[in-house]
């Protein structure tokens, strides 16, 4: 199965119970716009975790008519931050998402050993974007959580994203290990990860995927452009998934496309025991409420 | 497979021992090769009236020592009076010394000096390509990558035209804290993007899966080597050197061995082997030459 763009994540919640949803520091325009939305189109049950009072406040001038819905007053952000993942990891929700507060409190939380969504898998940015000059959604990771990741962690970034794609229906993605170039060149170390993630996946060391690498960003999504340079590959020119070499490439690849390609994105955190809808506030509030559908598409409960 | 048009000029540094002298000599015989031998005349002379050979199917040339013979040796090919040089009784590292001169030697310009060699085992059903069992003890990602290409030159010549070629380790796993696995994954993407060419390459492989069909289906391991492979890159000169001559005394193996990476062959043989297998290394420096 194949995603031709966002909206399709809505065939695959159909199908199930409805996700219950958590947001934390509830007491944000945008988030609780996008919550609203989602609850109205029933693919979230949320809860809400935050100042009851501002959230009234917000949710009536806004008309969100949220009568129905469970709300956890606690005006203390980080307190709410801590009363929401707890919700999470008793099992009495399946998406965590983040309010008015900054992320590294928010992953704080989440990384609590005692009490936390840990689950010793590495957290790593998955984004879903849907641009119209490709024929399917893209995955792309890691825009934005690691760094430089080494070999050892991109190989859990691939395994947190093939694991995602898969519950999304792919069976068996196909992964693009971005370079520069699509040879192997030892100065670039991109390219020698790449031929070692190719070979570990040759051999079964890392599965439910076809992985190919390196990959120059236009022979990863342009069959032509594989052809013309004469590349015998499952992956390219029909990549699932865009493995970023590093954060600024992948940053700057996030941005271009939707500014530039006016491209519509999706995005969450995985490796934690749920997915965690984490948008930043320059998202906009379609974004996140295609982040809200990609959690609920997601979901493992 | 030898229908040479014009005999090969082999240069024989320090050819003094019986054991040299009689292997070129049944080269001489066979119409192979034309012999220049290198090293103090008078003892040519009386180690060939001791075996029974006719000095006069070689041409003679003075040398006091053995490092003045290699440098002659290795002269004479430099200046296109001989077609392939040979190790006599000198010391290897003498003689290599002399082959990988600057200025004198016979080095190509940046090239990676290594050895590749065929085997026949009677246990297999074709020449299998081994390299280095002799130079390079620990090669590096470049000099492995020069490795494959010389034995891909060497299958070639035998009239392999996509060798399959295993890179070996214990495991056919990448596994990060076996350097080889690391390179050869690396290799083997080289392969697929044609940055190593004329090649069929899988690794990191076994010896098993390399060479043997049944393993390889046993396993379940879905590789274009598949048992069949024509030649084999080992990680170290410590796993390729008992390999070859565990087969050679074990096995009834017969090798064929030659220095790569020089401008014209270079053989260099142990004292130890056999007058066949010495007659194959030079019938061999004379297919690539």
């Amino acid at each position: 199965m194949v995603l031709k763009n966002l909206n399709d994540l809505r065939h695959l919640v159909d199908g199930i119970p409805i996700r219950k949803l958590v947001l934390a520091a509830a007491n944000d325009q945008h988030c609780l716009g996008a919550v609203y939305k989602a609850w109205k189109e029933n693919i979230i049950d949320p809860i809400l975790v935050g100042d009851e009072e501002e959230i009234h406040s917000i949710c009536s001038s806004y008309n969100y008519d949220i009568t129905g819905i469970r709300i956890i007053n606690e005006p203390e952000a980080e307190k709410s931050v801590e009363t929401a993942v707890k919700i999470i990891s008793s099992k009495q929700a399946d998406i965590l998402m983040k309010g008015k507060i900054g992320s590294a409190t928010l992953l704080r939380c989440v990384l609590n050993k005692e009490w936390g969504l840990r689950t010793g898998n590495l957290l790593s940015h998955f984004a879903l974007f849907e641009v119209d000059t490709y024929q399917k959604v893209i995955a792309v990771t890691d825009v934005a959580m690691n760094i430089a990741p080494t070999l050892h962690e991109k190989i859990a970034i691939v395994n947190n994203s093939v694991a995602c794609l898969n519950r999304l229906g792919y069976k068996m993605p196909k992964v693009a290990v971005l370079g520069a170039v699509e040879m192997v060149n030892e100065n670039m170390k991109a390219t020698l990860d790449a031929a070692l993630l190719s070979k570990m996946n040759q051999r079964d060391q890392i599965r439910n995927c076809i992985i190919d690498g390196p990959l120059a960003f236009d022979n990863a999504v342009s069959l032509e452009s594989a052809q013309l340079k004469g590349i015998k590959s499952e992956v390219a020119g029909d990549t699932d998934l865009l493995l970023m070499p590093d954060i600024e490439v992948g940053n700057v690849l996030y941005k271009s496309l939707v500014f530039f390609a006016k491209a519509k994105v999706a995005s969450i955190i995985l490796g934690a025991m749920v997915p965690i809808v984490l948008t930043s506030r320059s998202d906009s509030e379609q974004a996140k409420f295609d982040s809200i559908l990609l959690a609920a598409a997601a979901s493992k409960y | 497979m030898l229908a040479l048009k014009n005999k090969r000029r082999v240069a024989v540094a320090w050819a003094q021992d019986n054991n040299t002298i009689g292997a070129i000599n049944f080269a001489v015989n066979k119409g192979l090769i034309e012999a220049i031998l290198i090293g103090k005349k008078s003892e040519i002379k009386k180690t060939c009236k001791a075996e029974g050979i006719d000095e006069s199917n070689f041409i003679l040339i003075e040398a006091d020592n053995e490092k003045s013979a290699s440098s002659e040796a290795v002269h004479l090919v430099k200046a296109g009076d001989a077609d392939i040089v040979m190790k006599g009784l000198v010391e290897t590292d003498m003689f290599l010394k002399a082959v990988m001169d600057k200025e004198k030697g016979l080095m190509l310009p940046g090239a990676v000096l290594s050895y590749v060699c065929a085997l026949e085992i009677p246990a297999y059903p074709k020449l299998l390509f081994i390299t280095d069992p002799a130079v390079i003890p620990f090669p590096d990602l470049d000099q492995k990558i020069a490795m494959a290409g010389y034995a891909i030159e060497m299958a070639n010549r035998f009239g392999v035209d996509k060798p399959k070629i295993a890179l070996i380790s214990a495991t056919e796993k990448m596994v990060r804290h076996f350097e080889s696995t690391v390179d050869y994954s690396i290799m083997c993407k080289m392969a697929d993007r044609n940055q190593i060419a004329n090649c069929i390459m899988d690794g990191p492989l076994d010896i098993f899966i390399a060479c043997d069909k049944k393993s390889a289906e046993i396993k379940g391991l879905d590789t274009p080597i598949n048992g069949d492979a024509d030649i084999l890159l080992f990680p170290s000169l410590e796993s390729s050197n008992p390999f070859y001559k565990g087969l050679m005394l074990f096995a009834g193996g017969e090798l064929a061995g030659l220095i790569r990476g020089t401008e014209k062959p270079v053989i260099v043989m142990s004292r130890s082997e056999s007058e066949k297998s010495k007659y194959f290394c030079i019938a061999l420096s004379c297919l690539m030459a």
